[in-house]
């Protein structure tokens, strides 16, 4: 009797207590959504005016864009492209971090010091590398006589996604690699011990035992990945401004285009709102798998 | 130390209680007015030239504040959209477009926000180009022109003896030129994000195009007019005349950039060009300007370029408003202000006589009879040239497409 009291009250008394961080949350998290998923019903004037509502005439004017299938197209390749070699690539790398040799410490130093440099210094530290003029890579190619002109890599359209794919990897690496070094070094050592003494391979008793048990660490970074990867802005817009025309953009920087360039604010906000349905699934997927793995630990 | 640091605050705390005891006293009758300004910087000077046009006009006019706000031009028009979507409209704002905001009510006009006098010493074509639907919505605050400007060491060089007049003349200098200096690009292309739009217009208005029709309200870019120039140019960029990237290049770090160290001979320069080179390590060129490079059988054109002085509606500060643009328009507060913007054509009649005789700028004055204006006082305009300055990006590569989806999305814009 006493205990049900006692529940029955509990939610109203910690109200003082949660109070403050629900109200923090409705201003900044829930009420922009709200006011994203207004604005995409809205009719809003080059100059920035409310002009009143506008049933589903950007979500039209959006399936309309001569420009949204190839955006959309790009957006999947990216995401997929960028995500599956960041996770090969990382698995490798992971575990040479992981084995002991002399000069470890230099590798795992080297790996985060991208991560943490800011993304923006990354990105225009590469715009400079690949500059036709002035940039290093030029110079190697004219020099080796590999071509007579200075080349324009990321001003190209036949070449410049493929460079912001190569980068996107980059810089994807070291936070990968991270989560999977953490993966490896919960894994104990005497059951990798055990499968050698039982007679397997290396390669087996990694397949068979190491990975089975990075599942969890590998499945979580998959999918953290997959978030940052989707909604990388920074990359993309310093590099090539989703240039030449649109060949470059994913959905974010479309987005942002159509908002500014194309002033079309209500548009924009109608490919935001798919942006966050998107999203949205990728968390759910995130919280299924982390309480999946909770299960898997007990 | 802490202790000073304390007697400092405190003494801070008692003159600011004391002054705002006192302010009361002098400011009775009336409260303070604060204008916002968000101005253009046209170059780094803009903005000792307004503090002290601002000082002034503040001791001269007691009662109203100048709240002042100088933005480079690439954020210029996205920072005044935002103010006003937000509910913090600005009262005046110097920038290159009109007539969207007109279109939308926000805007006072002309005659209401500059004394009949300042509006009577505006050039008349100048005027006109500031008018939506009929009436004027905004007072031109400077012009300019462009040239085709040639690095005259590396012409001679090549054995070309003057400035090519046509395309055909024009491709052919670019031979000799390539053939005599293969480091050298014959012509800087800048179709890039910063003034794509600028060279489309100037290309295609030299073989007759012409960006919007006044009388049918239509879009007129994908035209044969403009897809013969866009082949002509891509012509030029296929056969290596060019720098190798024209869809990025821009206009003041990539083409003028090239010219200014001698590695590109021929650009599209304006009348604030001699000025940049002069600032920007270019000061050993020797260069001469001519008229654009027209289509065989054409006339050559140059483009006009205008930007406006806006008064805002939204806060009702009109009266303070006019006060501060008669100010500026006072002919010393106007010249200070051509100064600081750098070698543009001037706005009004009154300076405008006394440039003629200026070597740099008065023979862009005598130019402006053959200059073709953007279709500023269309609503959709804005929208519509952001679109060409995107497509830009690949027109080099395939201008059939990049044409076709200009025109539709103009089209749209104009439509909505």
């Amino acid at each position: 009797m006493s205990t049900k009291t006692f529940k029955k009250g509990s939610s109203f008394r910690s109200l003082p207590w949660i109070g403050p961080a629900l109200l923090l949350i409705f201003i900044f998290v829930l009420w922009p959504v709200v006011e994203l998923f207004l604005v995409s019903f809205r009719e809003i004037s080059v100059s920035g005016l409310i002009k009143g509502w506008a049933g589903t005439e950007n979500y039209k004017a959006l399936l309309d864009n001569s420009d949204l299938s190839g955006t959309l197209r790009r957006t999947a390749i990216w995401l997929v492209v960028v995500v599956t070699l960041t996770m090969a690539l990382s698995l490798p790398l992971a575990q040479l971090m992981n084995a002991n040799f002399r000069g470890r410490r230099f590798l795992r130093y080297s790996v985060i010091v991208p991560w943490a440099a800011s993304l923006v210094i990354t990105a225009t530290s590469w715009k400079w590398i690949l500059d036709p003029y002035f940039g290093i890579v030029t110079r190697i190619i004219v020099d080796l006589r590999i071509a007579e002109e200075p080349v324009d890599l990321l001003g190209d359209p036949r070449t410049s996604f493929i460079v912001l794919l190569a980068v996107g990897i980059t810089v994807s690496l070291p936070f990968t690699s991270y989560v999977l070094l953490a993966g490896l070094q919960a894994i104990p050592k005497e059951i990798m011990e055990a499968s050698l003494v039982d007679g397997a391979s290396a390669w087996k008793g990694y397949w068979a035992i190491t990975f089975p048990l990075l599942r969890p660490a590998f499945l979580v970074a998959a999918v953290i990945n997959s978030v940052y990867v989707f909604n990388s802005f920074p990359i993309i817009w310093v590099m090539t401004k989703g240039g030449p025309a649109y060949e470059t953009d994913t959905t974010t920087t479309f987005a942002y285009k159509v908002a500014f360039r194309d002033q079309d604010i209500g548009q924009s906000a109608s490919l935001a709102v798919g942006n966050f349905f998107v999203i949205l699934i990728f968390i759910m997927l995130f919280l299924k798998l982390s309480k999946w793995k909770e299960l898997d630990q007990r | 130390m802490l202790k000073r640091k304390l007697s400092l605050l405190s003494t801070a705390a008692v003159i600011s209680l004391g002054a705002s005891l006192a302010l009361p006293l002098s400011s009775a009758q009336a409260e303070d007015v604060t204008l916002k300004l968000v101005m253009a910087s046209y170059t780094d000077d803009m903005l000792p030239y307004y503090t002290d046009l601002i000082t002034r006009f503040e001791a001269a006019n007691a009662g109203i504040k100048v709240d002042l706000d100088v933005v480079a031009w690439p954020e210029i028009g996205q920072k005044v959209k935002t103010l006003i979507a937000s509910g913090q409209s600005p009262d005046i704002v110097n920038n290159d477009e009109f007539a969207g905001e007109a279109a939308d009510g926000l805007l006072y006009p002309a005659n209401k926000i500059v004394s009949a006098a300042t509006l009577k010493d505006i050039i008349p074509a100048f005027r006109d180009n500031s008018k939506y639907n009929g009436v004027e919505y905004a007072v031109p605050d400077l012009a300019s022109a462009r040239a085709f400007f040639y690095n005259k060491t590396i012409l001679k060089g090549a054995g070309v003896t003057k400035p090519p007049a046509t395309w055909t003349e024009l491709k052919a200098a670019a031979i000799k030129i390539k053939a005599k200096y293969p480091d050298v690009y014959p012509l800087g292309l800048p179709l890039g994000v910063e003034e794509g739009q600028a060279e489309f217009t100037v290309w295609g208005g030299g073989n007759g195009g012409r960006l919007y029709n006044a009388k049918t309200k239509k879009y007129t870019i994908d035209t044969k007019e403009y897809l013969e120039t866009l082949t002509f140019l891509k012509g030029l960029v296929d056969s290596k005349l060019t720098q190798p990237n024209p869809g990025k290049t821009n206009r003041t770090d990539g083409a003028w950039s090239l010219f200014a160290k001698g590695k590109v001979a021929m650009v599209n320069g304006g009348v604030f060009l001699p000025d940049w080179l002069s600032k920007n390590g270019g000061e050993k060129i020797k260069w001469g300007a001519s008229a654009f490079p027209h289509a065989p059988g054409k006339t050559d054109i140059t483009l006009g370029v205008q930007d406006y002085f806006k008064g805002y509606k939204a806060n009702g500060r009109e009266t303070e408003i006019r006060k501060f643009l008669d100010f500026i328009f006072v002919p010393a507060n106007y010249a200070g202000f051509l100064k600081a913007a750098g070698g543009f054509i001037p706005a009004t009649k009154s300076a405008g006589k006394l440039a003629e005789s200026d070597p740099i700028i008065g023979p862009y004055i005598k130019l402006l009879p053959k200059a073709i204006f953007y279709p500023g006082t269309v609503g959709s305009w804005s929208a519509c040239k952001a679109d060409i300055v995107t497509q830009m990006g690949t027109a080099m590569l395939n201008p059939k497409k990049a044409l076709t989806n200009i025109q539709k999305k103009c089209d749209a814009a104009n439509a909505g």
